[in-house]
């Protein structure tokens, strides 16, 4: 037994070396070798990196099926699309095509595509392509998963020549010069067997024509860009683009303030927390611009499909307009931008932010339903909602309103916001149930919910989201799904939408969007509480300009188009974050010797001391 | 809930796996081999027969537990998007929704056993390469851990029970008992604020997130990610090693009452001699036993960890996939977390014999 | 001797009893000084959670009427700074108490409470139905716990009762399995054996004999099981899978992380809700180890 057991101590004492081992390892890694990454490699081999924090996973990097934002974002560096939106006033300029026209009877637009664009392969990028790109996903179901919608008013799309692209259409269309569809080489994406299930992930340097090219990929970890140095509109300045994950928006945040990463958006934003915190820091700026999103208020308006079937259990006082205007009235909205978005919010007025200039309408002071509790006691106590002898508010079935809100769980806001709603509607003698999930898609498009946070990013077009009001975007059947957002069809909207759509006068049709607004303002479904702002930060000893959209005051993140990465100007290194680091080192490595001297003596004076102790 | 079943710990008297005293079957183990040299390998199939069984448990589980959980999964992928009902219903088709549960469930269970896990919903892609690809980042961090944790508890267990009833014991065992109610989220948080931002005069000495910078190679990239491990591994060492203490320093204290021992200072050997050779090759049996199983815990208990410190493994991806809710993926990795601890209970079933000086051979 | 049996009941007997290993367990317990510590913690944090509604009163959790500015650091009036409201942090940390110890109770009442009924009933009748619950705890015993728990709170909705039912039916197996060995040591007895003579049925026997000889250690195990239940529902409210508009411990770690307090350093938000949970976790576990080795000395835990 004795020499059985002798052979474990062999193996226990192995078991600490190696224990000690790693520890001296982990202790003596602690010190940054690699401090501030960009700066450090920008110094060594005179590559400018600009790094990116991003949380959201791809979903996929195929044009075909990515729909997620990080994953478009990253197509747009990638693929160039037939149009760009302008920096400016986000109208329509060139992209892959210099020009466009449209026949008189609106039907046929005729592209001519530029013949500078080369693919990173070396070929050209010609109306082939794209001709092929979309008559892939009109004829393939797996190709039309992302963007399906913008081919299915089409009829035919050939190209005449290598130059000239021409489109036929079904009906006409206002937004032919908004097609956000990546055109991919023919020759590379013709091999793929099935879309549905190819990921544009195997084989890198992905072959593009945008302004990077996508070189490595390795999922929630990092995307590596390129630049493109023969980019028809020119090389970015920046060497390589790196998007960095981390999942926790703080780790973010804590990352651009020691300089691991150039640039963080924040999923939507940074919160007014960490805005405060960055405000004061040297070297880092905080962009606070208006946002392209609304957020919104949306009620169930009785769930129904386009075969006039009802479904869902939305609460029948909902029904009534003046309830939902009483609600709104109920809901202080400058305590909302105050005290949840602490100012980096716009108080929301008309469906499209103010940001979209040509579209923005917001309604008159007579009109507006502003924050008036009182009247909006009135209004319901009018409506024949009363209060019984606790000062609950009873519906028409004698039961006490309790609403439920669906708000999603990863939204800060919605819970925050859902606890003032609960108080100022508690004084009106109405509940509020606070229904968080994580996915609400499911009591959402089933119509189980009475009110609902709601919220979109619009894009200069605004025909989207316009068109997710209409009843054409009603599920065919309870059983289908509709492009309908919260169910509402009203028929004088949905004659306006139609109008606005064949209009192709920009004035005029700016006029009717407004109109529909208002409608839509009136109704009382979707009440826009606020538009947030894009809050994000970015180091200026790292980056030393960077193109906002809208050139005055703009976002940097997500932009229709690729101005901000590819306008991005590397600033001269030799800030700051080197010196610091550098001390760093010497502080690492100083604090690691001491740790390691401290346990050694303290290991030998316990020997010692056992030593001592024996009888 | 980091650290799982409490109750396990400490020297509880228990027959449950993870407790000091000897796992279950180890008495039938040595009262088999008492009687002939062929006990072992029969011991050995039926305790990998028990494992398949329960593995086939979980995978029957998996399949229906996360069947309940609201949301279809269809709609999600479509939601918000116009799309054609023929669109709806060749999704459906695509990921077999369309067909009965039991032939879902069959469809599940004859691909599972080819490997194939199923596609991802949300990744187009299929669950078995979504795993794999977070698998070793997940072992390259409970790894490191776990050998620390284990060294660090082993080592500071043998000391504390050696002099118990000191200031150094006390010390010792106060501390981890502290450590070990920390939640492990939080002292991970804090770590961030300290070590990372850098407070106060201390900088920011180590990456606050992911697992490496991107475009290092060879020995860069290793000091890369080394350096990027630090924190998470501190973490979870912390949150960790009591637990391995405790349960080293009680089982050291009960072999220490032994003749024995006793017997071996009479004989005068020194103090540490007698610790080396004697007391502590016999108690750490138990420790063994909770070793291969803390393991086999730590790969699912890791989760938070991941989560804070946006390590790209199993944790992170579950969540995720959890949200969507991504059925193939989320039934995939519950699989992966239930097979990691059933394989590490199966496995110091069957090591705990060999080494059990006590069942001689 | 005789004199005393005729003039005391049986009843009596059993509770004088009762009454004297009580006294006995205390006096052991009082040199456990962990122990008494612990104690002392868990009676001021029950007097706190209990007088809450007299200190800071059921306002403070209001968000129209907070008192003060968003994200206030420590103060006169605000010792502990506001939370994203505007609202009293050391407030909302005292009223936090109530919930986070409410749902540990709970989960670790519901995980016991099936524990030992399994644990009881399998020891008891033994045969196939201990098989089968045996397995069933074998199996519980496996699957990965937060894994479990996390799966169980997004499947329900989001409220307390799912969090104590998430913990409660994950945590169950390991009582299970010690409540069944420490059956079959009491049910070997000599006196169960009479009592199934004298015509005792099955429930007799489980609630009068098997029962009072399992509490002590049901009674040990739930301490412990409150401890790991307190820091499972921090987990959860962590992860966002709490009741957002219910006030804990885990969830205002939770908001601090959402509002940013980790990257802008706000310190007073983030680390006396932790101090709290793990204080509290301690308190749990070093009562729980202090019952424990009384009831069995041999164990060298208080050594």
């Amino acid at each position: 037994m004795d020499t059985r057991t002798g052979s474990l101590p062999g193996r226990v004492r192995l078991l600490a070396g190696a224990g000690a081992a790693a520890l001296t390892l982990t202790a003596s890694l602690a010190t940054p070798l690699n401090p501030s990454p960009a700066q450090a490699r920008a110094a060594g081999d005179g590559e400018k990196v600009l790094t990116v924090a991003v949380a959201q996973s791809v979903d996929s990097l195929s044009p075909f099926l990515a729909v997620r934002l990080v994953s478009t974002s990253i197509q747009r560096l990638m693929y160039e699309f037939l149009t760009n939106y302008d920096p400016e006033d986000a109208r329509a300029v060139p992209g892959l095509a210099t020009r466009w026209e449209s026949s008189p009877d609106k039907l046929t637009w005729t592209y001519t595509i530029r013949s500078d664009s080369r693919w990173s392969d070396g070929k050209r990028a010609t109306a082939e392509d794209a001709a092929w790109t979309f008559n892939k996903m009109m004829t393939d179901q797996g190709a039309a998963t992302a963007n399906g919608s913008f081919v299915g008013n089409f009829r035919k799309v050939t190209a005449a020549s290598p130059t000239k692209l021409v489109i036929e259409l079904k009906k006409p269309q206002a937004t032919m010069t908004a097609l956000d569809v990546p055109i991919v080489p023919k020759h590379v994406w013709e091999k793929v067997g099935d879309f549905s299930k190819f990921n544009n992930d195997t084989r890198f340097p992905v072959v593009g024509n945008g302004p990077f090219v996508l070189t490595d990929y390795k999922a929630d970890s990092y995307v590596r860009l390129k630049a493109n140095k023969t980019f028809w509109r020119g090389a970015p300045k920046f060497d390589e683009l790196v998007f960095r994950y981390y999942k926790d928006q703080d780790a973010a945040v804590s990352a651009l303030r020691k300089g691991e990463v150039s640039f963080v958006a924040g999923s939507p934003s940074l919160t007014p927390a960490q805005a405060a915190s960055l405000e004061g820091e040297p070297d880092i700026r905080v962009n606070d611009a208006p946002g392209r999103r609304f957020y919104a208020l949306a009620t169930n308006p009785g769930a129904r499909a386009k075969n006039g079937q009802k479904f869902g259990d939305g609460h029948p006082s909902l029904l009534d307009q003046r309830v939902r205007h009483a609600l709104f009235m109920a809901v202080d909205r400058e305590a909302i931008i105050d005290k949840v978005f602490r100012g980096h919010a716009v108080e929301g007025e008309g469906y499209i932010p103010p940001r979209f200039s040509q579209y923005f309408w917001k309604p008159s002071p007579a009109r507006k339903l502003a924050y008036d509790p009182a009247k909006a006691a009135r209004l319901l106590d009018r409506a024949g909602y009363r209060r019984d002898g606790d000062g609950r508010r009873l519906g028409k079935d004698g039961e006490p309103i309790t609403y439920r809100v669906l708000c999603h769980a990863t939204d800060p806001n919605d819970k925050a916001i859902g606890k003032y709603l609960q108080e100022w509607w508690g004084e009106l003698g109405i509940g509020v149930r606070l229904d968080c999930l994580d996915n609400v898609t499911d009591p959402w498009l089933a119509g189980k919910y009475d009110l609902a946070f709601d919220g979109w990013s619009v894009n200069p077009d605004p025909d989207f989201v316009l068109s997710i009001h209409t009843c054409a975007a009603l599920p065919a059947t309870p059983k289908d799904t509709g492009a309908t957002d919260n169910f509402i069809c009203d028929e004088r909207y949905d004659e306006l939408y139609a109008r606005q759509l064949a209009e192709y006068d920009p004035a005029e049709r700016a006029d009717l969007v407004k109109q529909m607004q208002a409608r839509l303002y009136d109704l009382g479904y979707m009440n826009v509480m606020a538009y947030p702002n894009a809050v994000e930060a970015y180091r200026t000893d790292q980056i030393e300009s960077i193109t906002t959209m809208p050139a005055q005051a703009g976002n940097i993140y997500g932009q229709d188009g690729y101005w901000s990465w590819w306008s991005a100007v590397p600033a001269e290194s030799g800030g700051s974050s080197g010196g610091s680091s550098s001390t760093g080192v010497v502080l690492g490595v100083v604090g690691g010797v001491v740790v390691l001297a401290a346990l050694g003596g303290f290991a030998a004076l316990r020997r010692r001391a056992t030593a001592e102790d024996r009888e | 809930m980091d650290r799982d079943d409490r109750g396990e710990r400490v020297g509880v008297p228990t027959d449950a796996p993870g407790a000091p005293p000897p796992p279950a079957g180890t008495a039938e183990a040595a009262a088999g081999r008492g009687r002939g040299g062929t006990a072992y390998p029969r011991y050995v199939a039926g305790k990998v027969a028990g494992a398949a069984v329960s593995l086939l448990a979980v995978l029957v589980t998996s399949f229906f537990l996360f069947r309940l959980i609201p949301g279809d999964p269809v709609k999600y992928m479509t939601g918000g998007r116009p799309v054609s009902a023929g669109q709806l219903a060749a999704y459906r088709e695509q990921f077999g929704l369309d067909l009965p549960l039991w032939q879902q469930f069959a469809d599940y269970c004859g691909k599972a056993l080819t490997g194939d896990l199923g596609t991802s919903y949300q990744f187009n892609a299929p669950v078995l390469d979504k795993i794999t690809e977070a698998l070793p980042n997940t072992l390259l961090l409970t790894g490191t851990a776990f050998v620390l944790y284990t060294a660090l508890g082993v080592f500071l267990g043998t000391r504390s029970a050696w002099r118990h009833g000191r200031l150094g014991d006390r010390l010792h065992t106060g501390l981890a008992l502290t450590l070990y109610s920390i939640p492990s989220f939080w002292l991970g948080l804090l770590l961030i604020i300290v070590l990372s931002v850098g407070a106060g005069p201390l900088p920011g000495l180590f990456p606050t997130g992911g697992m490496e910078s991107g475009g290092e190679e060879g020995f860069a990239y290793v000091v890369d990610v080394a350096h990027h491990l630090v924190l998470p591994v501190m973490t979870l060492v912390a949150v960790e090693y009591g637990q391995t203490l405790l349960v080293t320093r009680s089982a050291l204290l009960d072999e220490m009452g032994s003749d024995y021992l006793t017997t071996a200072r009479a004989k005068g050997l020194r103090d540490d001699l007698v610790r080396r050779r004697h007391a502590v090759p016999n108690a750490l049996l138990p420790t063994v036993t909770l070793v291969f199983i803390n393991l086999g815990r730590t790969v699912a208990g890791v989760i938070l960890v991941e989560t804070v410190f946006s390590w790209p493994g199993l944790g992170g991806l579950f969540y995720q996939a959890l949200s969507v809710p991504d059925l193939p993926l989320v039934q995939g990795l519950f699989f992966v977390f239930a097979a990691a601890v059933i394989l590490m209970n199966t496995l110091a079933d069957l090591i705990y014999p060999l080494l059990d000086p006590r069942v001689g051979r | 001797m005789t004199t005393e049996t005729t003039t005391t009941s049986p009843r009596a007997l059993a509770r004088r009893r009762r009454r004297a290993s009580a006294a006995r367990f205390w006096r052991q317990y009082r040199t456990h000084r962990a122990g008494l510590f612990g104690l002392a913690a868990l009676v001021l944090f029950a007097l706190l959670a209990l007088a809450a509604p007299l200190l800071v009163g059921s306002g403070v959790s209001n968000v129209t009427d907070a008192p003060g500015r968003p994200l206030q650091g420590p103060s006169a009036a605000f010792p502990l700074g506001t939370d994203q409201f505007g609202r009293d942090l050391l407030g909302l940390l005292v009223w936090g108490a109530r919930v986070s110890l409410l749902v540990g109770l709970l989960a670790a009442v519901l995980s016991v409470a099936i524990g030992t009924l399994i644990g009881v009933t399998a020891g008891h009748f033994g045969g196939w139905y201990a098989t089968v619950m045996m397995r069933i705890t074998d199996w519980f015993l496996v699957m990965p716990t937060l894994v479990l728990a996390i799966a169980l709170a997004t499947v329900m909705s989001r409220s307390l009762t799912t969090i104590v039912v998430a913990i409660g039916v994950t945590t169950w197996p390991t009582t299970a399995r010690l409540v069944r060995a420490q059956t079959l040591a009491v049910e070997t007895r000599p006196y169960i054996e009479r009592a199934r003579a004298l015509g005792g049925g099955h429930r007799h026997i489980m609630t009068r004999h098997v029962l009072p000889n399992v509490m002590p250690l049901v009674l040990a195990q739930t301490t412990l099981i409150i401890s790991s239940a307190i820091l499972a529902e921090a987990t959860l409210a962590f992860l966002g899978l709490g009741d957002p508009t219910v006030v804990s411990w885990g969830g205002l770690l939770q908001d601090a992380r959402e509002a940013g307090a980790v990257s802008a350093g706000h310190w007073w938000y983030l680390v006396p809700p932790g101090i709290a949970i793990a204080v509290v976790a301690l308190a749990f576990t070093l009562c729980g180890r202090a019952v424990e080795s009384v009831l069995n000395p041999r164990l060298g835990v208080g050594r």
